[in-house]
């Protein structure tokens, strides 16, 4: 062997060793670290899981929650049991929650603008610190208030009640704004307004879907995202196989949606004729006799133009399966209609839902059980805090901020750029606000108007509570506490009022007096706690009835001798003279927009507010399977006559602009109707969210209802055409299959039994 | 010759006993109510929430790799406007005679004494046999090791193992709640109730569609509505006896 | 020719390479590793007879049988033996307020469930798994913490499902 060699070969070698000894040092791992806590924090006991309850604030429903905690840490959500509202159960969004807690795209410092407004790149915005974010935010509202334009501050919030509500509308009135206001796209304002008009509830009464025996839904898609969804479903359970008889459900909609899939019968009526439809309904019912109150000689006067062979044509709905329905509705033990958001969302909508609340009086839909019951709320407005604002809706604010009265603009949680429409200016009107500052957990496209961002807490960090609303015939409170350590840098709505009170000083600060939100909710309570003797009721001193608040989620009544409502509080002559003589007006001449286009919030997005969550965008939608983006339901014959197959990318054109989605052919929509979920198509909102799908709320006009102010989503016509384009549409579809066919043996996978069949089955049984 | 075919017979009978074992402890078993279910997906995102399954996004999502241990078939059927919509919820049916277990060859899912067929990940080499063999198409493959954006993963469940590459799962009948309860009824020296043990998806579902307990007690709330007129079970005729019995749909 | 050579040199480099890995095996010190503190059970356990679940209180009650906060180790040495080197270490942590950033000796993957409490209510002793450590100045681990090694215990004892695989594997 050469010398030379050697050499290579001991080289080679002595490098092979110490490569090999440095992989072996790398490719196992450090010893892990075992971190010990410095102070224990009390009753925490490492790897064992604790239950707090809580509330979820996914949605307005207001679901008491208890939460699983495990090394300080949160790890599932679940129904509180023990709450009247969602008795145990929790909805897809809700349990979703947790991924809003630990979301990688919260914003985790306050942020002060410096690029230019509605960008929401990270560049645009400096991290500072809470000390001057509130100083900024003090200075502007206090500028205003001393030169005596404290009217130029306004507030915007999501849906929020309770002493949060209370705090915001105290705070605007210490400081002499009448300028605070919510706003929800689904507010759900058009049916308070009918309910009040037609019973004189302003609010939103329970509606006992569980004992009723026949429900007659007119567009409420309960079973998804209608008002109190959990609360619904319960009841939709109970309904169906609960200790009673099986109840019936009729669903009434141009679009077969998740209720109207679990309806027994669904009747594809032409978009806004519902409420012509119900009259019809209420007709058959006086000419069958079926009514026999005294005013039914009115009635007949009333309804006189609405008989079923008269109206079938507006409807399309045959006159034969009116009268039908009528007779089965009138003859049903505890029959039950309900309007819905899809009927609110035309220009005629609070006129149909009136319709809706007639058929339910005169087809005896009003009872106790089964029927309709009045939420009573004087236990904890006893102050008369709540009213409803008409007045204030979204176009009053665009309104205001055109005409340059807004001066200081808070928001709270709320992304109205996203939900509403483009022509209704709030852009170019939120750009003529000098100030405004966004309180928000994400980037949103109407945070990324703001001057100034405050992080907020998620539900899981925060003190709070909640005046549920609707409730379930009785009073509910549901208190929410911290249930683990703030993960950002953030901070709570309250908590962020009581220090801007103190900071703006006068009369704010001396209304507005405690350290802490948490102190405030607790005198609060206290208060309500010392002043009514039906709260106090069982407990001996306010801290034992705090501590019992806490563990068991909130406070509820029992619902005694509930009522249902009896008393009409409008006359057949004024229904008859005017309100819905006609059908819903639509945009676009049938000529050049064929088609009507329904909006409807998607399952797991409501309005577009769980698109941010990784849980929810992989959640198949429950009718198309679809995930991660947007499609458009037509129906397989219109489908066919334009040359669509599934998957082809269309353009969907209104008179107001146009927007592209994915084809997915629908036999359960009718043949002159498209319809586009509402929740994607995020210009910002994180990472899960942005840049998917379409936003459908960017091609409808801005059309009000025009008694409620209510936006309206359904009255705008379109034409769809082939468009091409990037991108495809993303099914999970069902895969239990035998040679490759979904059937067993021949038999369906779902398997039925008639009703006649379940009837024999029952008797059988007991 | 026909003695030792009867031998092939006798051995065969005892290998198709469920589990291979004499006696069980419990026997599992999850009733869906389809009458009650209305499609709302609740008990999807539940699952997601307990099991730490992965997302994977919409190329995952298209490329079939979804980790949904639980889904919810739908089935659109007629034409407008007679048209049908049916939904099931389709989850691991821990069958007694399960197909899955005879075809693992390092014997990675084999069935416990509590009736239930479990997946052991640290064993499984992934083979894909287990999920060939399903008639359901429950069973889920990691393609890749998972990541959860931080700080999503503070969420994970301490109690259930976070799956590698190369591993099958599936549903497990939330065996580490069966395993809690378990043992909070041993530190209290007493048995466990019927309805104590939850499943997650059974615990959310807000119509009640789903209800979990055991067979073996009479007494259960299982047991009561197993015993309906309206109850069946998914490919019966593939003779797999499964854990899951679903009661029909009333449909005209 | 220039083919073989290097064929041979790779050969070396793969001997070489393996010998490497090899040696930083053996050398590896995962049984008992250096802490942060050099804390001694010989003293407090040995000597001072401190019952083990005195310091590790969630032994009875959890999964873990937790580690002792810093708070405790200060309940005793803000008084005792305050001057000693070790014990100024501790005390710096605790002026920090930080934690004392300790090394595993007892890790089990990720796969395994593991529960002290259920040995414990069992009647098994600290000492049948983690052995004599109260005449250990360093810990050292003494098991092999290998599945064998559980199995033979829970045969020994008969443990009900104690060799089914999901009692530990879920």
């Amino acid at each position: 062997m050469k010398r030379r060699d050697f050499l290579k070969y001991i080289g080679v070698g002595g490098a092979g060793v110490v490569l090999g000894g440095v992989f072996g040092k790398i490719s196992r791992p450090p010893g892990a670290k075992l971190i010990p806590y410095l102070i224990p924090p009390e009753d925490i006991i490492p790897g064992v899981g604790a239950w707090y309850s809580s509330l979820c604030t996914q949605c307005p429903a207001g679901c008491g929650t208890v939460v699983k905690v495990m090394d300080g840490r949160a790890k599932k959500v679940e129904g509180n049991p023990l709450h009247p509202v969602n008795k145990g159960k929790l909805c897809a969004r809700g349990q979703a929650g947790l991924q809003a807690l630990y979301n990688p795209d919260r914003i985790k410092a306050p942020m002060k603008r410096k690029g230019t407004r509605g960008n929401g790149k990270p560049g645009e915005f400096e991290e500072i610190s809470w000390e001057r974010a509130l100083k900024i935010l003090s200075a502007n509202i206090k500028d205003l208030s001393d030169k005596g334009e404290a009217e130029g501050v306004y507030l915007r919030t999501n849906t929020v009640r309770g002493h949060l509500d209370k705090l915001f509308g105290g705070f605007m009135e210490s400081l002499g704004s009448p300028n605070y206001s919510q706003y929800e796209l689904y507010d759900y304002r058009s049916l308070r307004f009918a309910n009040k008009a037609a019973f004189a509830i302003d609010a939103i009464p329970h509606y006992d879907i569980a004992n009723a025996s026949m429900v007659l839904s007119f567009g409420a898609d309960f079973n998804s995202t209608w008002i109190s969804p959990v609360n619904y479903g319960y009841a939709y359970g109970e309904m169906r196989q609960g200790s009673g008889v099986r109840g019936r459900l009729v669903h009434v909609e141009p679009r077969m949606s998740l209720t109207g899939a679990n309806a027994d019968e669904w009747v594809p009526i032409r978009p806004g004729t519902e409420g012509i439809f119900a009259l019809s309904i209420a007709y058959a019912i006086l000419d069958a006799g079926l009514y026999s109150g005294k005013d039914v000689a009115k009635w007949k006067t009333a309804l006189a133009g609405f008989s079923p062979s008269a109206t079938a044509r507006t409807t399309d709905v045959a006159a034969a399966r009116t009268l039908k329905l009528a007779k089965e509705f009138a003859a049903a033990e505890r029959p039950l209609a309900i309007g819905g958001e899809v009927v609110a969302g035309y220009d005629n909508g609070v006129s149909s839902l009136l319709a809706v609340n007639i058929l339910n009086y005169l087809g005896g839909g009003t009872g106790a059980k089964g029927g309709i019951i009045p939420n009573p709320d004087e236990l904890f407005f006893a102050d008369g805090t709540q009213e409803m604002d008409f007045e204030r809706g979204i176009a009053g604010f665009v309104k205001d901020a055109a005409s340059s009265k807004v001066k200081v603009l808070m928001l709270h949680n709320t992304n109205p750029l996203f939900t509403t429409s483009p022509k209704l200016g709030l852009e170019l009107a939120l750009k003529k606000v000098p100030f405004i500052c966004a309180m928000t957990s994400f980037m949103d496209e109407t945070s990324a108007m703001a001057d100034l961002i405050l992080p907020l807490h998620t539900s899981f960090e925060e003190w709070g509570d909640d005046f549920t609303n609707p409730a379930v015939g009785a009073p509910v409170a549901t208190l929410m506490q911290p249930v683990v350590s703030p993960v950002f840098n953030t901070r709570g709505a309250g908590d962020i009022f009581v220090a801007l009170a103190s900071a703006i000083g006068g009369k704010v600060a001396e209304d507005h007096h405690w350290m802490s939100y948490a102190e405030y909710l607790r005198a609060a309570w206290n208060d309500l706690y010392d002043k009514n003797a039906e709260i106090s009721r069982g407990t001996l001193t306010f801290d034992g009835f705090w501590n019992k608040l806490l563990q068991e989620g909130g406070w509820w009544k029992k619902a005694v001798n509930p009522s249902g409502v009896k008393a009409l509080s409008t006359t057949p002559k004024k229904v008859g003279k005017g309100l819905f003589a006609k059908p819903a007006k639509f945009a676009g001449k049938m000529s050049d927009y064929p088609l009507y286009l329904m909006l409807y919030p998607q399952a797991g997005h409501l309005d577009g507010r769980g698109a941010n969550l990784p849980w929810l965008q992989e959640l198949p939608d429950p009718i198309t399977t679809v995930v991660w983006g947007s499609w458009v339901e037509i129906n397989p014959v219109t489908a066919k006559q334009l040359g669509f197959k599934e998957g082809d990318k269309v353009r969907i054109e209104s008179p107001y602009g146009s927007i592209k989605a994915f084809v997915f052919p629908y036999a359960g929509i009718r043949p002159d109707t498209v319809a586009l979920p509402i929740g994607q198509g995020h210009k910002l909102y994180g990472r899960y969210a942005k840049g998917r799908g379409v936003n459908p709320i960017e091609i409808i006009p801005a059309v009000a209802d025009k008694d409620s102010g209510a936006m309206a989503l359904n009255c705008t016509r379109v034409k769809v055409e082939h468009s091409g384009g990037s991108g495809r549409l993303v099914k999970i579809e069902p895969t239990a299959k035998e040679h490759g066919k979904p059937t067993q043996h021949g038999r369906p996978i779902v398997q039925t039994i008639t009703s006649r069949e379940y009837k024999r089955l029952k008797k059988e049984t007991t | 010759m026909s003695g030792v075919i009867d031998k092939i017979k006798e051995r065969l009978k005892d290998f198709r006993r469920p589990g291979y074992y004499k006696e069980f402890d419990h026997h599992y078993a999850i009733v869906i109510d389809v009458d009650r279910c209305n499609g709302c997906e609740a008990c999807v995102v539940s699952c997601y929430a307990e099991n730490n399954l992965p997302v994977v996004g919409e190329q995952g999502c298209e490329d079939n790799r979804v980790f949904n241990w639980l889904r919810i078939e739908r089935y659109i059927e007629g034409e407008y406007p007679d048209v049908k919509v049916k939904f099931i919820p389709v989850m691991c049916q821990q069958c007694d005679a399960a197909p899955c277990e005879i075809g693992c060859p390092v014997y990675a899912t084999y069935h416990n004494q509590d009736g239930l067929n479990v997946q052991v990940y640290n064993r499984c080499v992934g083979t894909f046999t287990c999920a060939t063999y399903c008639p359901y198409d429950v069973r889920r493959f990691n393609w890749f090791s998972y990541k959860w954006d931080k700080p999503l993963d503070e969420q994970l469940n301490p109690d259930v193992t976070v799956r590698e590459m190369g591993v099958m799962e599936k549903c497990t009948f939330c065996i580490q709640r069966i395993r809690g309860v378990n043992d909070k009824a041993k530190d209290g020296k007493r048995k466990v109730k019927d309805g104590e043990i939850q499943t997650a998806c059974a615990q959310s579902c807000p119509t009640g569609a789903i209800t979990f307990g055991d067979l073996m007690d009479p007494e259960s709330k299982v047991s009561k509505l197993a015993a309906s007129k309206r109850g069946y079970k998914l490919f019966e005729n593939l003779e797999t006896k499964p854990s899951v019995i679903y009661l029909k749909r009333v449909m005209d | 020719m220039i083919l073989k050579k290097l064929v041979i040199l790779a050969a070396v480099f793969f001997v070489a390479f393996v010998i490497g890995y090899g040696i930083d095996a053996a050398l590896r010190t995962d049984l008992d590793p250096v802490q942060p503190i050099k804390f001694s059970h010989k003293i407090h356990a040995g000597t001072n007879e401190i019952p083990c679940q005195f310091c590790h209180i969630y032994a009875e009650r959890s999964r873990v049988s937790g580690v002792p906060n810093v708070q405790r180790c200060m309940g005793c040495h803000k008084i005792i033996k305050t001057e000693s080197p070790e014990i100024k270490k501790l005390t710096a942590y605790w002026d920090k307020r930080e934690p004392i950033p300790w090394t595993k000796v007892h890790n089990l993957p990720d796969y395994v469930y593991f529960p002290h409490k259920r040995h414990i209510r069992a009647g098994r002793k600290c000492a049948d798994c983690h052995g004599d450590i109260a005449s250990m100045d360093r810990v050292r681990r003494v098991s092999s913490l290998q599945m064998g090694w559980c199995l033979q215990c829970h045969k020994k004892y008969d443990v009900k499902n104690g060799q089914a695989c999901w009692t530990c594997h879920i």
